[in-house]
Protein backbone atom coordinates (compact mmCIF):
# COMPACT_ATOMS: atom_id res chain seq x y z
CA UNK A 1 0.00 0.00 0.00
CA UNK A 2 1.57 3.72 -0.69
CA UNK A 3 1.92 5.59 2.07
CA UNK A 4 0.66 8.90 1.20
CA UNK A 5 -2.39 9.58 1.41
CA UNK A 6 -3.89 11.81 -1.53
CA UNK A 7 -7.87 11.83 -0.86
CA UNK A 8 -9.18 11.89 2.34
CA UNK A 9 -12.86 12.48 3.69
CA UNK A 10 -13.41 12.37 7.04
CA UNK A 11 -16.58 11.82 8.84
CA UNK A 12 -19.13 13.26 6.19
CA UNK A 13 -22.90 13.51 6.32
CA UNK A 14 -24.97 15.35 3.64
CA UNK A 15 -28.51 15.95 4.03
CA UNK A 16 -31.14 16.96 1.39
CA UNK A 17 -33.82 18.54 3.35
CA UNK A 18 -33.32 16.75 6.81
CA UNK A 19 -32.80 13.26 4.31
CA UNK A 20 -29.76 11.86 5.50
CA UNK A 21 -28.00 10.77 2.28
CA UNK A 22 -24.31 10.38 3.99
CA UNK A 23 -23.52 9.25 7.13
CA UNK A 24 -20.00 9.83 9.10
CA UNK A 25 -18.62 8.54 5.80
CA UNK A 26 -14.88 8.08 6.37
CA UNK A 27 -13.31 7.40 3.20
CA UNK A 28 -9.13 7.57 2.25
CA UNK A 29 -7.32 6.81 -1.29
CA UNK A 30 -3.44 6.57 -1.53
CA UNK A 31 -1.13 7.93 -4.19
CA UNK A 32 -0.95 5.20 -6.40
CA UNK A 33 -4.05 3.40 -5.80
CA UNK A 34 -8.02 3.15 -7.26
CA UNK A 35 -10.47 2.86 -5.13
CA UNK A 36 -14.00 1.42 -6.74
CA UNK A 37 -17.81 2.55 -5.05
CA UNK A 38 -20.82 1.03 -5.25
CA UNK A 39 -24.04 1.57 -4.37
CA UNK A 40 -27.74 1.23 -6.02
CA UNK A 41 -29.39 4.14 -7.33
CA UNK A 42 -29.71 7.10 -4.95
CA UNK A 43 -27.39 5.68 -2.37
CA UNK A 44 -25.41 8.78 -2.56
CA UNK A 45 -22.43 8.39 -5.12
CA UNK A 46 -22.81 11.10 -7.12
CA UNK A 47 -23.16 13.57 -3.82
CA UNK A 48 -20.19 12.08 -2.07
CA UNK A 49 -17.78 12.23 -5.22
CA UNK A 50 -19.69 15.85 -5.48
CA UNK A 51 -17.98 16.12 -1.70
CA UNK A 52 -14.79 14.76 -2.29
CA UNK A 53 -14.13 16.97 -5.33
CA UNK A 54 -15.39 20.00 -3.08
CA UNK A 55 -18.19 20.93 -5.44
CA UNK A 56 -20.68 20.11 -2.98
CA UNK A 57 -19.92 21.20 0.79
CA UNK A 58 -21.02 18.34 3.57
CA UNK A 59 -23.42 19.38 6.34
CA UNK A 60 -20.49 18.06 8.52
CA UNK A 61 -17.31 16.85 8.15
CA UNK A 62 -14.59 17.75 5.74
CA UNK A 63 -12.19 16.76 2.73
CA UNK A 64 -8.58 16.71 2.32
CA UNK A 65 -6.63 16.28 -0.86
CA UNK A 66 -3.29 15.96 -0.95
CA UNK A 67 -3.31 17.70 2.49
CA UNK A 68 -4.93 20.78 1.70
CA UNK A 69 -8.50 21.57 3.13
CA UNK A 70 -11.80 20.95 0.36
CA UNK A 71 -12.96 24.11 2.19
CA UNK A 72 -10.22 26.81 3.55
CA UNK A 73 -7.69 25.68 0.51
CA UNK A 74 -10.25 24.94 -2.12
CA UNK A 75 -7.51 26.78 -4.70
CA UNK A 76 -4.97 24.76 -3.62
CA UNK A 77 -6.82 21.35 -3.49
CA UNK A 78 -8.50 21.64 -6.55
CA UNK A 79 -5.00 22.61 -8.57
CA UNK A 80 -4.56 18.69 -8.35
CA UNK A 81 -8.03 17.46 -9.29
CA UNK A 82 -10.17 16.42 -11.94
CA UNK A 83 -13.83 15.28 -12.10
CA UNK A 84 -14.89 13.49 -15.08
CA UNK A 85 -18.92 13.54 -14.18
CA UNK A 86 -22.20 12.32 -15.85
CA UNK A 87 -21.82 15.06 -18.41
CA UNK A 88 -18.76 14.93 -20.71
CA UNK A 89 -18.74 18.97 -19.67
CA UNK A 90 -17.63 19.42 -23.68
CA UNK A 91 -19.01 21.88 -25.96
CA UNK A 92 -20.95 21.27 -29.24
CA UNK A 93 -19.69 23.94 -31.21
CA UNK A 94 -15.97 23.14 -30.44
CA UNK A 95 -14.19 20.57 -32.74
CA UNK A 96 -12.62 17.60 -30.51
CA UNK A 97 -9.17 19.47 -30.91
CA UNK A 98 -10.62 22.75 -29.74
CA UNK A 99 -12.20 21.44 -26.53
CA UNK A 100 -8.89 19.67 -25.63
CA UNK A 101 -7.57 23.02 -26.07
CA UNK A 102 -10.12 24.90 -24.38
CA UNK A 103 -10.15 22.53 -21.49
CA UNK A 104 -6.57 22.38 -20.87
CA UNK A 105 -5.94 25.88 -21.63
CA UNK A 106 -8.30 27.04 -18.71
CA UNK A 107 -6.12 24.98 -16.25
CA UNK A 108 -2.90 26.71 -18.01
CA UNK A 109 -1.93 23.90 -19.49
CA UNK A 110 -0.77 23.73 -23.28
CA UNK A 111 0.00 20.90 -25.03
CA UNK A 112 1.07 20.86 -28.56
CA UNK A 113 -1.10 19.71 -31.36
CA UNK A 114 0.85 16.51 -31.91
CA UNK A 115 0.30 15.73 -28.28
CA UNK A 116 -3.34 16.36 -28.33
CA UNK A 117 -3.81 14.19 -31.70
CA UNK A 118 -2.10 11.21 -30.02
CA UNK A 119 -4.05 11.81 -26.81
CA UNK A 120 -7.39 11.58 -29.52
CA UNK A 121 -5.57 8.23 -31.30
CA UNK A 122 -5.09 7.01 -28.16
CA UNK A 123 -8.95 6.83 -27.01
CA UNK A 124 -9.62 5.92 -30.61
CA UNK A 125 -10.99 8.87 -31.93
CA UNK A 126 -8.36 10.56 -34.02
CA UNK A 127 -9.80 10.45 -37.08
CA UNK A 128 -12.56 12.67 -35.92
CA UNK A 129 -10.24 15.12 -34.32
CA UNK A 130 -11.94 18.61 -36.39
CA UNK A 131 -15.19 17.24 -36.23
CA UNK A 132 -17.79 19.46 -34.25
CA UNK A 133 -18.61 17.62 -30.68
CA UNK A 134 -22.17 17.82 -31.40
CA UNK A 135 -21.34 15.38 -34.26
CA UNK A 136 -19.92 13.16 -32.17
CA UNK A 137 -21.77 9.69 -30.70
CA UNK A 138 -22.51 9.51 -27.08
CA UNK A 139 -19.40 7.33 -26.38
CA UNK A 140 -17.10 9.55 -28.70
CA UNK A 141 -17.75 11.97 -26.50
CA UNK A 142 -17.12 10.04 -23.86
CA UNK A 143 -13.59 8.99 -25.02
CA UNK A 144 -12.83 12.95 -25.85
CA UNK A 145 -13.32 13.70 -21.98
CA UNK A 146 -11.03 10.73 -21.19
CA UNK A 147 -8.40 12.49 -23.92
CA UNK A 148 -8.67 15.08 -21.23
CA UNK A 149 -7.44 13.37 -18.36
CA UNK A 150 -4.97 12.09 -20.34
CA UNK A 151 -3.28 15.53 -21.15
CA UNK A 152 -4.37 16.96 -17.80
CA UNK A 153 -2.62 13.92 -15.60
CA UNK A 154 -4.25 15.20 -12.65
CA UNK A 155 -2.51 13.60 -9.27
CA UNK A 156 -6.19 13.07 -8.20
CA UNK A 157 -8.94 11.63 -10.44
CA UNK A 158 -12.93 11.09 -9.69
CA UNK A 159 -14.82 9.50 -12.10
CA UNK A 160 -18.61 9.38 -11.54
CA UNK A 161 -20.04 6.17 -13.62
CA UNK A 162 -16.54 5.90 -16.16
CA UNK A 163 -18.24 3.08 -18.26
CA UNK A 164 -21.56 4.87 -19.14
CA UNK A 165 -21.66 4.76 -22.61
CA UNK A 166 -18.76 2.84 -23.46
CA UNK A 167 -18.57 0.34 -26.07
CA UNK A 168 -15.74 -2.37 -24.60
CA UNK A 169 -12.96 -1.28 -26.04
CA UNK A 170 -13.86 2.24 -24.25
CA UNK A 171 -14.11 0.61 -21.38
CA UNK A 172 -10.96 -0.99 -21.76
CA UNK A 173 -9.43 2.56 -22.56
CA UNK A 174 -10.65 3.85 -18.99
CA UNK A 175 -9.06 0.88 -17.54
CA UNK A 176 -5.58 1.93 -19.38
CA UNK A 177 -6.15 5.48 -18.15
CA UNK A 178 -6.47 4.09 -14.36
CA UNK A 179 -3.32 2.02 -15.03
CA UNK A 180 -1.42 4.74 -16.13
CA UNK A 181 -2.64 6.86 -13.46
CA UNK A 182 -1.73 4.05 -10.91
CA UNK A 183 1.99 4.24 -12.68
CA UNK A 184 2.34 8.01 -12.31
CA UNK A 185 1.20 7.64 -8.39
CA UNK A 186 -2.50 9.52 -9.18
CA UNK A 187 -5.18 8.29 -6.66
CA UNK A 188 -8.19 7.42 -8.52
CA UNK A 189 -11.57 6.64 -7.23
CA UNK A 190 -14.44 5.92 -9.54
CA UNK A 191 -18.46 4.49 -8.74
CA UNK A 192 -19.94 1.76 -11.07
CA UNK A 193 -22.16 -0.65 -11.07
CA UNK A 194 -20.53 -3.15 -12.96
CA UNK A 195 -18.56 -4.62 -10.14
CA UNK A 196 -17.05 -7.32 -12.30
CA UNK A 197 -15.12 -4.82 -14.37
CA UNK A 198 -14.53 -2.81 -12.18
CA UNK A 199 -12.47 -5.66 -10.13
CA UNK A 200 -10.71 -5.40 -12.88
CA UNK A 201 -8.40 -2.36 -11.56
CA UNK A 202 -9.71 -1.12 -8.30
CA UNK A 203 -7.13 -2.26 -5.43
CA UNK A 204 -9.63 -1.98 -2.79
CA UNK A 205 -13.86 -1.08 -3.13
CA UNK A 206 -16.41 0.28 -0.86
CA UNK A 207 -20.30 0.28 -0.46
CA UNK A 208 -22.87 2.69 0.01
CA UNK A 209 -25.45 1.49 1.50
CA UNK A 210 -28.39 3.74 3.77
CA UNK A 211 -26.25 6.43 4.13
CA UNK A 212 -22.64 4.25 4.89
CA UNK A 213 -19.65 3.29 3.83
CA UNK A 214 -18.60 -0.29 4.30
CA UNK A 215 -15.70 -1.17 2.75
CA UNK A 216 -15.71 -4.26 1.02
CA UNK A 217 -12.90 -6.71 -0.08
CA UNK A 218 -12.26 -5.95 -3.80
CA UNK A 219 -14.67 -8.40 -5.85
CA UNK A 220 -11.86 -10.57 -7.18
CA UNK A 221 -9.24 -9.61 -5.06
CA UNK A 222 -5.89 -8.82 -6.44
CA UNK A 223 -2.39 -6.59 -5.60
CA UNK A 224 -1.24 -3.46 -6.75
CA UNK A 225 1.40 -4.96 -8.80
CA UNK A 226 -1.03 -7.69 -10.24
CA UNK A 227 -3.37 -5.00 -11.37
CA UNK A 228 -0.89 -2.97 -12.76
CA UNK A 229 0.44 -5.70 -15.03
CA UNK A 230 -3.17 -6.27 -16.27
CA UNK B 1 -3.41 37.17 -11.91
CA UNK B 2 -1.64 35.27 -14.71
CA UNK B 3 -4.19 32.52 -13.75
CA UNK B 4 -7.30 35.03 -13.78
CA UNK B 5 -6.20 36.55 -17.51
CA UNK B 6 -5.68 32.86 -18.99
CA UNK B 7 -8.99 32.15 -17.84
CA UNK B 8 -9.99 35.37 -19.08
CA UNK B 9 -8.70 34.72 -22.59
CA UNK B 10 -9.85 31.06 -22.51
CA UNK B 11 -13.58 31.44 -22.30
CA UNK B 12 -13.32 34.39 -24.47
CA UNK B 13 -12.18 32.30 -27.45
CA UNK B 14 -14.42 29.67 -26.46
CA UNK B 15 -17.16 31.97 -26.79
CA UNK B 16 -16.36 33.67 -29.84
CA UNK B 17 -15.65 30.45 -31.48
CA UNK B 18 -18.79 28.68 -30.82
CA UNK B 19 -20.74 32.24 -31.35
CA UNK B 20 -18.95 33.21 -34.92
CA UNK B 21 -19.75 29.10 -35.63
CA UNK B 22 -23.23 29.02 -34.68
CA UNK B 23 -24.51 32.49 -35.20
CA UNK B 24 -27.36 31.68 -32.81
CA UNK B 25 -27.51 34.57 -30.59
CA UNK B 26 -26.03 37.04 -32.57
CA UNK B 27 -28.40 35.97 -35.08
CA UNK B 28 -31.88 36.35 -32.69
CA UNK B 29 -30.40 39.85 -31.47
CA UNK B 30 -29.98 41.50 -35.04
CA UNK B 31 -33.00 40.61 -36.48
CA UNK B 32 -34.66 41.17 -33.28
CA UNK B 33 -33.50 45.00 -33.21
CA UNK B 34 -34.05 45.15 -37.16
CA UNK B 35 -37.89 44.24 -36.19
CA UNK B 36 -38.04 46.83 -33.24
CA UNK B 37 -36.34 49.51 -35.53
CA UNK B 38 -38.60 48.74 -38.30
CA UNK B 39 -41.44 48.94 -35.97
CA UNK B 40 -40.42 52.37 -34.49
CA UNK B 41 -39.77 53.66 -38.35
CA UNK B 42 -43.19 53.03 -39.05
CA UNK B 43 -44.86 54.53 -35.98
CA UNK B 44 -43.38 57.57 -35.56
CA UNK B 45 -43.92 60.80 -37.51
CA UNK B 46 -40.15 61.98 -39.00
CA UNK B 47 -40.48 65.21 -38.22
CA UNK B 48 -40.88 65.38 -34.36
CA UNK B 49 -38.48 62.59 -33.45
CA UNK B 50 -35.52 64.47 -31.99
CA UNK B 51 -37.40 64.45 -28.40
CA UNK B 52 -38.29 60.24 -28.92
CA UNK B 53 -34.73 59.25 -30.60
CA UNK B 54 -32.50 58.47 -27.57
CA UNK B 55 -35.88 56.83 -25.76
CA UNK B 56 -36.37 54.50 -29.17
CA UNK B 57 -32.31 53.59 -29.54
CA UNK B 58 -31.99 52.63 -26.08
CA UNK B 59 -35.35 50.77 -26.00
CA UNK B 60 -33.96 48.48 -29.28
CA UNK B 61 -30.55 48.19 -27.47
CA UNK B 62 -32.05 47.25 -24.34
CA UNK B 63 -33.79 44.46 -25.43
CA UNK B 64 -31.61 43.55 -27.92
CA UNK B 65 -29.48 42.66 -25.04
CA UNK B 66 -31.82 40.98 -23.22
CA UNK B 67 -32.33 38.38 -25.97
CA UNK B 68 -28.80 37.94 -26.13
CA UNK B 69 -27.51 38.35 -22.60
CA UNK B 70 -30.33 35.98 -21.41
CA UNK B 71 -28.85 32.61 -23.17
CA UNK B 72 -25.41 33.51 -22.28
CA UNK B 73 -24.55 30.95 -19.77
CA UNK B 74 -26.86 27.88 -21.15
CA UNK B 75 -24.33 26.69 -23.09
CA UNK B 76 -22.44 25.97 -20.31
CA UNK B 77 -25.34 24.34 -18.31
CA UNK B 78 -25.31 21.73 -20.98
CA UNK B 79 -22.96 18.99 -20.88
CA UNK B 80 -22.13 19.95 -17.10
CA UNK B 81 -19.24 22.35 -18.96
CA UNK B 82 -20.22 24.71 -15.54
CA UNK B 83 -18.81 21.88 -13.19
CA UNK B 84 -15.62 21.83 -14.60
CA UNK B 85 -15.12 25.54 -14.46
CA UNK B 86 -16.50 25.21 -11.19
CA UNK B 87 -13.36 22.83 -10.15
CA UNK B 88 -10.86 24.98 -11.57
CA UNK B 89 -8.57 26.33 -8.94
CA UNK B 90 -9.16 30.09 -9.91
CA UNK B 91 -11.26 32.67 -8.55
CA UNK B 92 -14.77 32.09 -10.69
CA UNK B 93 -14.73 35.85 -11.10
CA UNK B 94 -11.95 35.37 -13.87
CA UNK B 95 -15.22 33.40 -15.55
CA UNK B 96 -17.48 36.07 -15.33
CA UNK B 97 -15.12 38.45 -16.91
CA UNK B 98 -14.60 35.94 -19.46
CA UNK B 99 -18.45 35.80 -20.83
CA UNK B 100 -18.68 39.81 -19.96
CA UNK B 101 -16.04 40.06 -22.90
CA UNK B 102 -17.82 38.06 -25.20
CA UNK B 103 -21.25 39.59 -24.51
CA UNK B 104 -19.83 42.82 -24.82
CA UNK B 105 -18.02 41.84 -27.99
CA UNK B 106 -21.59 40.32 -29.31
CA UNK B 107 -23.40 43.32 -28.34
CA UNK B 108 -21.11 46.28 -29.90
CA UNK B 109 -21.10 43.98 -32.88
CA UNK B 110 -25.17 44.10 -33.11
CA UNK B 111 -24.92 47.58 -32.10
CA UNK B 112 -22.28 49.15 -34.60
CA UNK B 113 -24.64 46.72 -37.24
CA UNK B 114 -27.62 49.14 -36.23
CA UNK B 115 -25.99 51.92 -36.99
CA UNK B 116 -26.53 52.28 -40.49
CA UNK B 117 -30.04 51.21 -40.12
CA UNK B 118 -30.42 54.37 -37.67
CA UNK B 119 -29.07 56.56 -39.31
CA UNK B 120 -31.20 55.43 -42.65
CA UNK B 121 -34.48 54.55 -40.48
CA UNK B 122 -34.76 58.01 -38.76
CA UNK B 123 -32.22 60.40 -40.73
CA UNK B 124 -30.14 60.89 -37.48
CA UNK B 125 -27.17 62.97 -38.26
CA UNK B 126 -24.41 61.68 -36.45
CA UNK B 127 -22.21 65.49 -37.22
CA UNK B 128 -19.57 65.77 -34.86
CA UNK B 129 -21.00 63.90 -31.83
CA UNK B 130 -19.49 60.34 -33.59
CA UNK B 131 -16.62 59.81 -30.99
CA UNK B 132 -18.42 60.94 -28.00
CA UNK B 133 -21.79 58.84 -29.42
CA UNK B 134 -19.76 55.92 -29.63
CA UNK B 135 -18.61 56.80 -26.33
CA UNK B 136 -21.78 56.76 -24.73
CA UNK B 137 -22.73 53.43 -26.26
CA UNK B 138 -19.97 51.07 -25.01
CA UNK B 139 -20.33 52.98 -21.89
CA UNK B 140 -24.14 51.79 -22.15
CA UNK B 141 -23.70 48.56 -23.31
CA UNK B 142 -21.04 47.80 -20.85
CA UNK B 143 -23.43 48.61 -18.10
CA UNK B 144 -26.36 46.57 -19.82
CA UNK B 145 -23.63 43.79 -20.61
CA UNK B 146 -22.13 43.70 -16.25
CA UNK B 147 -25.65 43.51 -15.00
CA UNK B 148 -26.67 40.81 -17.90
CA UNK B 149 -23.99 38.73 -17.60
CA UNK B 150 -24.34 38.14 -13.65
CA UNK B 151 -27.91 37.73 -13.84
CA UNK B 152 -27.53 35.22 -16.58
CA UNK B 153 -25.09 33.08 -14.38
CA UNK B 154 -27.44 33.61 -11.81
CA UNK B 155 -31.00 32.49 -13.74
CA UNK B 156 -29.14 29.64 -15.71
CA UNK B 157 -29.79 26.62 -13.81
CA UNK B 158 -33.31 27.54 -12.63
CA UNK B 159 -36.21 26.50 -14.36
CA UNK B 160 -38.09 29.73 -14.40
CA UNK B 161 -34.81 31.18 -16.30
CA UNK B 162 -36.79 33.01 -18.83
CA UNK B 163 -39.03 34.75 -16.34
CA UNK B 164 -36.22 35.53 -13.91
CA UNK B 165 -33.65 37.05 -16.18
CA UNK B 166 -35.84 40.22 -17.40
CA UNK B 167 -37.36 40.66 -14.08
CA UNK B 168 -33.76 40.42 -12.03
CA UNK B 169 -32.16 42.84 -14.81
CA UNK B 170 -34.12 45.24 -15.99
CA UNK B 171 -35.02 47.24 -12.81
CA UNK B 172 -31.14 47.10 -11.84
CA UNK B 173 -30.51 48.63 -15.26
CA UNK B 174 -32.92 51.72 -15.04
CA UNK B 175 -29.71 53.99 -14.22
CA UNK B 176 -27.90 52.66 -17.28
CA UNK B 177 -31.01 53.59 -19.18
CA UNK B 178 -31.49 57.30 -17.80
CA UNK B 179 -27.69 57.88 -18.16
CA UNK B 180 -27.68 56.45 -21.82
CA UNK B 181 -31.20 57.99 -22.92
CA UNK B 182 -29.98 61.70 -21.38
CA UNK B 183 -26.17 61.20 -23.01
CA UNK B 184 -27.31 60.47 -26.36
CA UNK B 185 -30.11 63.26 -26.27
CA UNK B 186 -27.64 65.60 -25.44
CA UNK B 187 -24.87 64.29 -27.97
CA UNK B 188 -27.65 64.30 -31.14
CA UNK B 189 -28.70 67.55 -30.39
CA UNK B 190 -25.01 68.97 -30.27
CA UNK B 191 -25.30 70.62 -26.68
CA UNK B 192 -21.98 71.14 -25.27
CA UNK B 193 -20.18 68.29 -23.19
CA UNK B 194 -20.06 69.48 -19.95
CA UNK B 195 -24.11 70.37 -20.41
CA UNK B 196 -24.64 66.17 -20.39
CA UNK B 197 -21.18 64.80 -19.22
CA UNK B 198 -22.74 64.19 -15.99
CA UNK B 199 -25.08 61.52 -17.08
CA UNK B 200 -22.17 59.93 -18.83
CA UNK B 201 -20.12 59.92 -15.44
CA UNK B 202 -23.34 58.06 -13.56
CA UNK B 203 -22.70 55.27 -16.62
CA UNK B 204 -18.85 54.87 -16.34
CA UNK B 205 -19.72 54.88 -12.44
CA UNK B 206 -22.02 52.18 -12.72
CA UNK B 207 -20.17 50.33 -14.98
CA UNK B 208 -17.19 50.42 -12.36
CA UNK B 209 -19.34 50.10 -9.55
CA UNK B 210 -20.96 46.81 -10.51
CA UNK B 211 -18.39 44.93 -12.60
CA UNK B 212 -16.46 45.01 -8.95
CA UNK B 213 -19.58 43.72 -7.53
CA UNK B 214 -20.34 41.13 -9.79
CA UNK B 215 -16.55 39.83 -10.28
CA UNK B 216 -16.31 39.38 -6.13
CA UNK B 217 -20.44 37.74 -6.20
CA UNK B 218 -19.34 35.37 -9.56
CA UNK B 219 -17.86 33.66 -6.72
CA UNK B 220 -21.07 32.34 -4.67
CA UNK B 221 -23.01 32.29 -7.70
CA UNK B 222 -20.76 30.11 -9.85
CA UNK B 223 -18.89 27.94 -7.35
CA UNK B 224 -21.55 26.10 -5.04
Amino acid sequence: MASETALRGILLCKSYAHYPVLTQVSLSVYAGECYALFGANGAGKTTLMKILSTLLSPTSGHVEILGCHGANQKAEARASLFLLGHGTQLYDDLTALENLQFALGLRGLSPSMSEMKSALDRVGIGPFARYRSRDLSAGMKRRLAIAKVWLARPKVLLMDEPYAALDVAGIEMTHDLIRDARRREAAVLFTSHDVDRAARVADRAGTLQNGRLEETPSPAPRSKTDARVN
Amino acid sequence: MRELINVIYWITWKDLRCELRNRENLAAMLFFALNILLVFSFSFAMDDLTAILPGLIWTAFGFTSIVGLGRSFVPEVQNDCVEYYQILPVHKGAIYLGKLVGNLVFMTLVGLALVPLLVLFFNIDLGGATWILLLIFLAGMAGLAILGTLFSALTSRIRAREVMFPLLLLPLSVPVFIGAVEATRGALAGDPLPLYRHWIDLLLIFDGIFVIVAFWISELILDD
